[in-house]
Formats: structure tokens, sequence, C-alpha cells
């Protein structure tokens, strides 16, 4: 499997790239390589990649590059920056009835459905976040549905799902707020308030916990009295997939932006306890201190969010911030847009919230390190670290300057991407 | 749908704020900032001074004079350039929040609206026209929404004022705003749903034509009937119509027409019209003007542009690009920037200027573009657009170039009042948002 992946990506690499001479590694040179690891900044930096993976980081004096290697240089140099959730893949570039598959909204609960089976991996937008830096993203269902599905975590390049493919399931999808009861309310069906939709979400894991006293009882006794077999509980998809959420198998990315939603959030999370990620969060900054004292996690807006509808009213350029300053782990995240432009660049938000009090090494690790973390897949990404995919960026000068260049990316030790 | 009270969080800031003070006549002296004037060199040191609401004299800090009572401003190290000119905002006609209370900007019963004013629409009160001056945006073409394939008459403001009257610049008889028109997608998405007409490019179209044919016979009928009160003062008046006499006004020449435009076709369409009916044309958006820009150069077109930060949402923005800035430049286009807030916050449309500058355009175009490329495309080069003795002072202070992540706007000035001071908590929440909650917001700990 594994080797397929790597084959796969090189020929995807020798097909979109001039071909060069086969290298037994790269070695990448900067002024800076910002490693997002305790080694923190490295001035005149080196990274060798070796088989897909970062082999050695340390600067050009402590580090010989060995025969062989190709060497990329460039100003700047930061590990592959993680989306910790987008709706690319899912809700195309076109945006039409064709290309559009995020929301499932034919019923409120759609627990059981995989985000895998709806990516469309040749997404001309996966290419775009590519250009961007971006090398890895959460990628979900919409914000219609209470609960919308599972979501998973996809490299930015590759030509199939499997071949993208990181972690499924990473998270369960929950939305609160103005999506849901929108939605239905517009047809005169549940949920049409918020009351309406924490209900759908509480009934549905309240049955869950049902199934699950039923699947542990026929576990215990599989025959009955006469020593006959017993037929299993019929399977139930939906309430599987919210079994693993209530034993904490898999996280639940929860979307609340208004305060109350948040706290409807957090009450919901205590009572069945979930592993709860906050998302959006709009208002968050107002309840920071219970957002805390949760444990939560948020993955935060998109900086420059609209003001839509009622819920993000509030919107802070600073909300990153203020709720970091707080203690609270943050990633950036794209988030998801309806119509222009059809996606954000977590690159450009975590510039404005950089500027708005983050600052460059927070900013830049809510879009890298934070995110890998909060999703557990940091051993494999989110900081230039020996041992982890080979998934760089390469950049002019400042990442985060609006007039500095991405110059090449590399995913898995590839380059994928290169300034034309 | 009960949404009154979210209003009524700014309503006591918008009556508290004391509309912009009547202009103190004590002149007051600028010294020490980069200031880049747009009309000449970017001078250091630079010095200049306002009176009466304009710029009286502009130069090195050596050549300007300290006149008698004038108040001296030191804003050493900082950058100065004009106030910023958003040439396609929807600023008061499509409020925040954005609900269907105030959503005032497309007249969606028909298609051709020329007879509905953006005037008659706008709210002052939207505290958008708070954030865009935190965006150091001074002035403003209000647009009518695309909409229809004619969306009404556009109306140019100062982003000022409690009350549309004080926000207006100009608007009588021998100053006309723009009029809105669009094609592409839009227009007949929404009447192509209905089974109306225009539910194709060639429908929306064919209507524009025919508008524009129906204006001509009314200029002629007036026309007679001026010659023929000449001879006869009791010749039959015609009727006035309110939808045909802004059109007659395009005919004319005195109002321009401001075109929603995106794909390459549509843009030779748009220019198709003008050639026939011979009217000032705008192009706005122009997804696509790269692919036609010869044709655009040719007839000397400008170009308001828009700069998202990724292409799609609708298949006429699928070919987006941060280049069209550049190669337009580089055909000798006319282009400037602009916001169609709220689809780009007002406070990110300096951002789209720089992004067009990681993309090729040159630095000195992309601030012309933002300031006197814009006055020209509403008419008024005259008065604003650059820092110039006897122009309007309306100005921006910035924390450093223009074009940097890094910076911010520091003040903003129109008419040599102040209208935004980030030091201010009153004005510095319309720069970070969280306005309707101003009384729980809470600090940064790097600013406390």
């Amino acid at each position: 499997m594994k080797i397929f992946t790597i084959l796969l990506l090189t020929c995807l690499g020798i097909l979109v790239l001039a071909p060069v001479a086969h290298s037994e590694g790269i070695a990448v040179q900067a002024d800076k390589v910002h490693t997002v690891s305790p080694s923190g900044t490295i001035e005149n930096g080196v990274v060798l990649i070796r088989d897909g993976k970062i082999e050695k980081v340390g600067t050009a004096g402590d580090i010989e590059i060995p025969e062989g290697y190709e060497t990329l240089k460039a100003s700047r140099v930061t590990p592959g920056l993680i989306d910790a959730h987008s709706v690319v893949g899912v809700s195309g570039i076109y945006n039409v009835d064709a290309d559009r598959d995020h929301n499932e909204d034919t019923g409120p609960n759609q627990a059981s459905l995989r985000v895998i089976d709806g990516f469309n991996p040749t997404e001309p937008l996966l290419d775009y976040l590519l250009r961007f830096g971006v090398t890895c993203i959460q990628t979900g269902p919409g914000k219609n549905n209470p609960i919308a599905g599972q979501m998973a975590i996809f490299k930015t390049s590759g030509n199939t799902m499997n071949s993208s493919l990181v972690k499924s399931p990473s998270a369960l999808l929950i939305n609160l707020g103005e999506s849901p009861k929108s939605t239905y309310g517009g047809r005169n069906k549940s949920p049409s308030t918020r009351m309406g939709t924490a209900a759908v979400i509480r009934q549905a894991f309240i049955e869950a916990q049902i199934y699950q006293e039923k699947l542990e009882k026929y576990e215990e006794k599989k025959e009955d009295k006469e020593g006959k077999e017993k037929n299993p509980p019929d399977r139930d998809l939906n309430k599987e997939t919210l079994m693993k959420a209530l034993n904490q198998e898999i996280p639940v990315v929860l979307n609340a932006d208004r305060e109350d939603d948040i706290l409807t959030g957090l009450r919901i999370a205590v009572e069945f306890n979930l592993d709860l990620i906050l998302d959006g969060a709009s208002e968050g900054y107002l309840t920071a201190d219970r957002i805390n004292e949760a444990g939560a996690p948020v993955f935060v807006h998109p900086t420059m969010q609209r003001i839509e509808g009622l819920e993000t009213y509030n919107t802070s350029l600073e909300n990153a911030a203020l709720l970091s300053q707080e203690g609270i782990p943050i990633a950036i995240q794209s988030g998801y847009e309806s119509y222009v432009p059809k996606t954000h660049l977590i690159l450009f938000e975590a510039a404005i919230a950089m500027v708005h009090g983050l600052g460059f090494d927070k900013a830049l690790e809510a879009i890298t390190l934070s995110p890998a973390k909060i999703l557990k897949v940091d051993d494999r990404v989110g900081s230039i670290e020996a041992g982890k995919d080979a998934d760089l960026v390469l950049f002019s000068g400042d990442p985060f300057e609006y007039t500095t260049h991405v110059e090449a990316v590399l995913v898995n030790g590839e380059v994928v991407y290169r300034l034309p | 749908m009960n949404r009154i009270l979210p209003l009524l969080h700014f309503l006591p800031f918008f009556f508290a704020t004391p509309a912009f003070a009547q202009t103190d006549s004590t002149p007051i002296l600028f010294v020490g900032a980069t200031v880049y004037t747009i009309a000449g060199e970017v001078i250091e040191d630079g010095a200049f001074l306002v009176r009466d609401g304009k710029f009286e004299v502009v130069g090195n800090r050596s050549e300007v004079e300290i006149p008698n009572g004038a108040q001296v401003i030191d804003v050493s190290g900082k950058t100065i350039m004009p106030g910023i000119v958003d040439t396609h905002s929807h600023l008061g006609v499509y409020g925040k929040p954005s609900v269907a209370a105030n959503s005032d900007g497309n007249e969606m019963t028909g298609p051709m609206q020329s007879f509905v004013r953006a005037t008659d629409s706008i709210w002052p009160g939207d505290p958008g026209f708070r954030i865009a001056r935190a965006g150091g945006i001074t002035t403003i073409n209000i647009m009518p929404g695309s909409g229809n394939a004619m969306g009404g008459q556009t109306a140019y403001v100062k982003n000022r004022g409690n009350t549309v009257e004080d926000m207006l610049i100009r608007g009588d008889e021998d100053f006309r705003y723009g009029m809105k028109m669009a094609n592409g997608e839009n227009p007949k998405r929404i009447y192509g749903k209905r089974n109306e007409t225009p539910s194709t490019r060639m429908g929306i179209a064919g209507l524009q034509r025919n508008r524009f044919l129906k204006a001509r016979e009314y200029m002629k009928k007036w026309e007679r009937y001026e010659k023929n009160l000449e001879k006869d003062p009791d010749s039959e008046k015609p009727e006035r119509d309110l939808d045909l006499e802004p059109v007659v006004e395009i005919l004319e020449g005195k109002r321009p027409v401001h075109f929603h435009t995106h794909r390459a076709d549509d843009i030779m369409t748009a220019m198709r019209l003008a050639d026939e009916f011979g009217f000032r044309l705008i192009l706005h958006h122009v997804t696509e003007a790269y692919k036609v820009v010869d044709e655009i150069a040719k007839r000397k077109v400008p170009c308001s542009l828009i700069l998202l930060e990724s292409p799609g949402g609708k298949h006429e923005a699928v070919n987006l690009t941060f280049e069209n800035g550049g190669l337009l430049e580089k055909a000798g286009v006319k282009t400037c920037f602009h916001s169609d807030d709220p689809i780009i916050d007002s406070r990110f449309l300096m951002r789209c200027a720089a992004l067009a500058v990681r993309e090729g355009m040159s630095e000195s175009e992309a601030l012309k573009a933002l300031t006197i490329n814009a006055a020209e495309m509403v008419d008024l080069e005259d008065r604003i657009g650059s820092i110039e003795p006897g122009k309007d002072a309306d100005f921006i202070l910035l924390s450093g170039h223009p074009f940097s992540v890094y910076t911010r706007v520091l003040q903003t000035y129109i008419e040599g009042e102040k209208v935004f001071d980030i030091s201010d908590p009153e004005y510095r929440i319309y720069a970070t948002g969280g306005f309707g909650v101003e009384d729980r917001y809470p600090a940064l700990e790097v600013e406390k």
C-alpha cells in the first residue's frame, strides 16, 4: 500500500514536473528554517530529505550534504501548512450541483457519512491550495446538518483518494447555530430552532448509548437460556459512528459561533463525555474562560470571515490572539464559503491573525504543528523534524508578507509545485 | 423574524457620535511622514498643510513654512497617502448584519431598474461605513447589486455623516452618478429560475439594447418637443419617464455605466453595447480581462478589478488570477481595485492591490489604482485621489509601507476631519470587530 503510494506520487511528480535526474535525496537550504519544533528557527539551515521523510535538520555548518542530493535554496522554509477545517475536495470550484457534495441534507443525522466517499482528489482547488503552501487539509461535510458526518485528513497532492489520505475518520462533525435550523426550518421540519438542533443531537447520542448497551449485552451472552445462538443487534452505521465519539475513539468537531451556541456545545460535550474540538467560535473571545475550563481546543474561523447572518456579527480579527492568550490551543481554518471566493487560504488568514495580536510564531504554529497535534497526526506532519513526512514550503521571504512568493512545495519528499 | 435587537447594539453609539464636526478653520501642518502624493515623487520627511478641508501646501519639510496659528502634528516615521477610493461597494445597501431586513441592494422585481437610486436605499447607520474608515476608505461608489441587467443609479459618497445627504458628493444635474449594469450569470440565474427574461446571456443583452433604443427615441421625442415649442407654445409635452431619463443621460455622456462583467465574452458584449450606443463605460470585476486585454486597451476602457484570494464559487469566476492587474497595466489599461463589500471586507481593499503587486503589477500603478485612477472612474479626479494643493484633504496615516501585511491604518481623514483613529477605543473596535459587544470586549495582553 505504502509502496504503491510512493510509486504513484513519484509517477505524478515525473508527469507534472520537468524531468530531473534521479537524485538520492533532496537538501533544502534556507536563510531561515522555521522548524516549529523545539529547535525553533534555524539560521542558515539545512533540511535533508530521503525516501519521503525528513532525514536531518540543522545548520549548514553542522550538516554535510551527501553526494547525489539535489539542492533547493530558499529564503525561508516552513513545514507544509495544515488547514484544520476545509470543505475543499467535496465542495467544488464551480459551485454547481455537479460538484457540490458536502451537504447530504436529507435528514439531520448523517453520522454514518464518510467524506472519503465524496472526496474528489482532482478538484482544481486542491492544486490551488498547494500553490499557497497548504499540503494537508482536514476536510468534511458542510454546515447544514446537526450531525454532518465523518471528516478525514488528506494531503493536497495525489490523484486518488487513497494516495492522498492521511487519516479517516479524523473527527465527527456536529453543527449548531443558524445553518441546520434554516435548512430544515425552511421545510417545516425538525430542527427549526436552536433547541431543536440540540435535541436532535442529544437524542442521537442517547440512542447510540442504548445501542451500545445492547451490543455489550449481546457480547456478554450470545446464547439464550436454551443454548440457542441469539441474533446480534442489527447493524446501524449512524449509531456505530456515534459510539466511536462516545468512546472518544474520534474527536467531535463542533461548529458554533454565537456565545450561547458555544456554551450549548460545551453542555452537550460534558453530558456525553466527548473529546471536543470547538469550531468557528466567532464569539469565542467572550467566553474564553469557559472554553479553557472545558479543555477544548479551537479551530478558529477564517480570520477574515465575513459578517454573515447574525451569528458572525461579532467576528473579531483578534479572536485567535484572544483565545490563545487564555492558553487555549488554537488552529486556524479556511472554513466554508458558499459563493466567491470559493475558499480562504490559511496562509493569508494566519497573516492577518498574526498582525492582530497573535505574533509570528503562534500564527505559524496555528497552521502547522497545532492542528497536527489537535488532530493527532503530529507523528507525521506539522513540523520540520527528523522522521516526519517531508512536507515543506519554500518561500522567497517572510512567509506572511503579501509580496512573498511560494517558490516550491514538497509533499512526501517530492517537489509537487515550483514557481513557474 | 425578530431581528431588531442586534441592531440596537450600535444605535446608541451611532447617535452619540457627533456628525463630522464643522471643519475647524485652524490650519494643521502634518510633518515628518513619507508622503505618497500620487501626483509626483514620494516625498520623504514631507509636510503638508490642511486648511478648510483642503490641502494647501505640499512638499518637503524644509520647503513648507508654518503659518501663524497653525497646529503642527508630527507624524515622523509614518506613511501618508490619499484616502482610498472604492469604486464598487454595497455598504449601506447591504447593511450589517446581513439579514433580509437590511437587504436593499437588488430590486429584483424586474431585470431593468434604471429608475431606482442607491441613494434611496443607503443606510448611513450601517457599521460597515465605520469598518471601511478603519480600512482607509474615504470615497465610495455605492452600487445596486448585480441581480438585474440594469440595477439602478449608483451614489458617490464621502465616508462620513449621519444622513445620506451628508454623505453624497454633488449629484446635481451637471454631475450624475453612474448606472449599474450587469451581464453574465447573475441576472440570468435570477430570472431564468422564474422562467422570465433574461434566462440567457443573449436575453440580457437584448433587454439592454432595447432599453438604450427606447431611450434614444425618448430623447428624440423631447428634442422634437423643444423644437416645436419654439413654433407652438401649446405643443404636446411628452410624459416624463423615470426609467428612460437616466438612460438618456447615459446617451448624452453625463452618466457613466458601471458594468459588472466577468467572462471574456461578457466583457466583449459590454463593449459591443458601448460601441453601439457610444456611452462611457467602466468595466467592473473583469475576471477574464487578461484574455481580451488588447480589445480593452484599444477602446481605452478603464477596469475596476476585484481580487479575491481564490477562484471559483461561480463558473464565470473560475479563471481568476492575481496577474490580471499586472497584465492590464502592461497593456496600458487604466485599472483600479474595488471591495464589492461585503464580498471583500473594506478593511482589506489595500491588500488587494498588494496581491496584484505580488503578481506583477508595479507598486506605483497599484497605488494610483487605489486613489487617482479610482477617482477618475467616478469623475472626481479634480477633487480627490492625490495629495495636491486645492484638493479635498482626504488622507490616511499608515504605520508603514502601504503594501506590507504588518502595516496598520492608524488614522483616516476626510476633508481635514479625523474620522478614524486606532488609538481611540470607540474607533478601534471597528478595526478589529466586536462592536456589537463593545462593553464586554476583552483587551489583548500585548496591548494592555
